[in-house]
């Protein structure tokens, strides 16, 4: 048998990315009296031509705040947001390895990962988590945003703990602070329409308000009073920062309106 | 039957003629870095031929399609485990071309009792953050590779790349996109003109009747000939983008004010 480059340049012939287990092989977590530090509240809603993505800053460990300018959006690649909630370690490895995954793919076989690909393989990474989820540390619920180039529309999709995914039509939201305001979401679309028909600045102040709302009712969700919210935008023309600047003008106002 | 004593340089000397042959008709590819970035240009018939590696890496390569495929996964592979295992930072083009990809070439080359070289000549650009910091990598069929800053240019015969490379000196880092694109383009002409010359067999001692047009004309009109059948690929890394992906190709829009000239 001859020598020939391929051999020689991948002797194992292995793939190459396996979704990263939590724990790593053979650690134990029994009994670990260790607590993650948590990322708190995330909101994706549509708007007419995209998506936006808001979180707060705040990250906690029990009754600990442990950082205040955490980002909890982040970008997966050019047309997707991926939002976090939960295990900020966990979720920064997740990210760190669907972002390889995606552009590996996309670099050696010459084409995008398909969406449903994408999903999927996001659906593995939470489902290696799992036991240690059980126990207590490392589980994490993300809101999977993007830009479907096949449709021309924004998509949203949402996960359980164990790996279930959900197509959402008009919002996401995840972490401790979501439960709060979850009827406000329904609140707002009977009241005043659909999230997809609004325009981005309408939809980026109701998902400014919803933020501030669940900052008021969980504890582990901050506020604007130190560092503005984290937002962005999914359109055809890809992912966009919500300046510094608007965001502060529509913060601005909500505290104007509230007295 | 009767057994020569087995000469090294002999048996390597016979199979670089075979990959050198082989790799005489490849189109040439340039590689230029400018202001706003680095391209690697080259003019194809059938495949795609400039292809994004990683982050900052961009690659090409002339020879035998599967192996200029086995390099470009390679070089894929490693650069993605790398950059997952420690840092995006970590990867660059020089560990990449002489500690992944020159040995394992170096091997196959070697090896005299493997039926067949690799036949591929590669070249690897590098973008930095200032166009002083860009790079570019050849790497040969024999496991040799040199660095280069400015521009670099892989051809089918050394002659070709040489006046290829006279073409561009004195190309400095302040030029535009647009500049760069000409520039490179007509180095391409260069070299394929040398390829091409080669193949008909003219020697430079022989009468040409082209050879008292004006060099600039020459070069033109070629290309008009050539791209008529064949298509320009140009891929991009480009320094301030601010999207993930650094690499694009250019599209056939992006090259309009560059092939009107030449139709």
């Amino acid at each position: 048998m001859g020598l020939d480059l391929q051999s020689l340049l991948n002797p194992g012939g292995q793939p190459l990315f396996t979704p990263p287990a939590f724990p790593a092989p053979g650690a134990s977590v029994s009994g670990a009296p260790l607590t993650d530090t948590h990322g708190t509240t995330v909101i994706a809603v549509k708007y007419d031509g995209g998506v936006i993505n808001v979180g707060d800053r705040r990250a906690t460990a029990n009754f600990a705040v442990m950082y205040d300018r955490a980002e909890k959006v982040m970008p997966l690649d050019d047309y997707t947001l991926l939002s976090i909630s939960g295990s900020y370690a966990r979720a920064m490895e997740v990210i760190r390895y669907l972002r390889t995954v995606f552009k590996y793919f996309e670099r050696s076989q010459l084409q995008p990962m398909s969406l449903d690909g994408k999903l999927s393989e996001l659906a593995k990474v939470i489902a290696a988590g799992v036991p240690a989820a059980m126990q207590g540390i490392g589980g994490f619920i993300p809101i999977f945003s993007t830009f479907d180039m096949r449709t021309g529309q924004p998509r949203i999709f949402f996960y359980d703990g164990l790996g279930a995914r959900f197509e959402s039509t008009e919002f996401g939201a995840a972490g401790s602070g979501s439960l709060q305001i979850r009827g406000i979401f329904d609140y707002i679309v009977k009241t005043k329409g659909p999230f997809h028909r609004m325009s981005r600045e309408d939809a980026l102040r109701e998902a400014l308000i919803l933020l501030d709302i669940a900052a008021d009712l969980d504890a582990a969700t901050g506020g604007w009073s130190k560092h503005l919210p984290l937002a962005k935008t999914i359109s055809a023309e890809g992912i966009t920062d919500v300046s510094e600047q608007e965001l502060r003008e529509v913060v601005n106002s909500i505290d104007r309106m509230a007295g | 039957m009767m057994f020569s004593p087995f000469d090294s340089n002999e048996a390597a000397q016979h199979r670089r003629d075979y990959v050198e042959d082989r790799l005489s008709e490849g189109s040439p590819v340039v590689g230029i870095s400018f202001d706003a970035g680095l391209l690697l240009l080259t003019v194809r018939k059938a495949q795609r031929k400039v292809f994004e590696i990683y982050d900052r890496l961009i690659f090409s390569g002339i020879g035998n399609q599967s192996d200029i495929e086995a390099i470009r996964v390679g070089a894929i592979d490693v650069a993605h485990k790398e950059g997952y295992e420690r840092s995006p930072d970590d990867v660059t083009a020089q560990r990449i071309v002489s500690f992944s990809l020159s040995p394992p070439l170096k091997r196959l080359f070697g090896d005299q009792f493997n039926a067949l070289p690799a036949v591929v000549r590669a070249i690897f650009g590098e973008l930095g953050e200032t166009p002083a910091e860009d790079s570019f990598y050849v790497l040969n069929y024999d496991g040799e590779f040199a660095l280069y800053n400015g521009f670099a240019v892989i051809a089918g015969t050394s002659e070709a790349e040489d006046r290829m490379g006279l073409w561009m000196v004195g190309v400095t880092p302040e030029i535009t996109r647009e500049q760069a694109l000409e520039r490179a383009l007509q180095a391409w002409a260069v070299g394929a003109m040398t390829g091409k010359r080669r193949k008909i067999g003219k020697d430079e001692d022989e009468p040409d009747p082209l050879r008292d047009i004006d060099e600039a004309e020459q070069i033109a009109g070629f290309l008009r000939e050539e791209l008529k059948t064949a298509q320009l690929e140009v891929g991009l890394l480009e320094r301030f983008s601010t999207r993930e992906s650094k690499f694009r190709l250019l599209s056939s829009a992006d090259l309009e004010s560059l092939l009107k000239s030449y139709r």
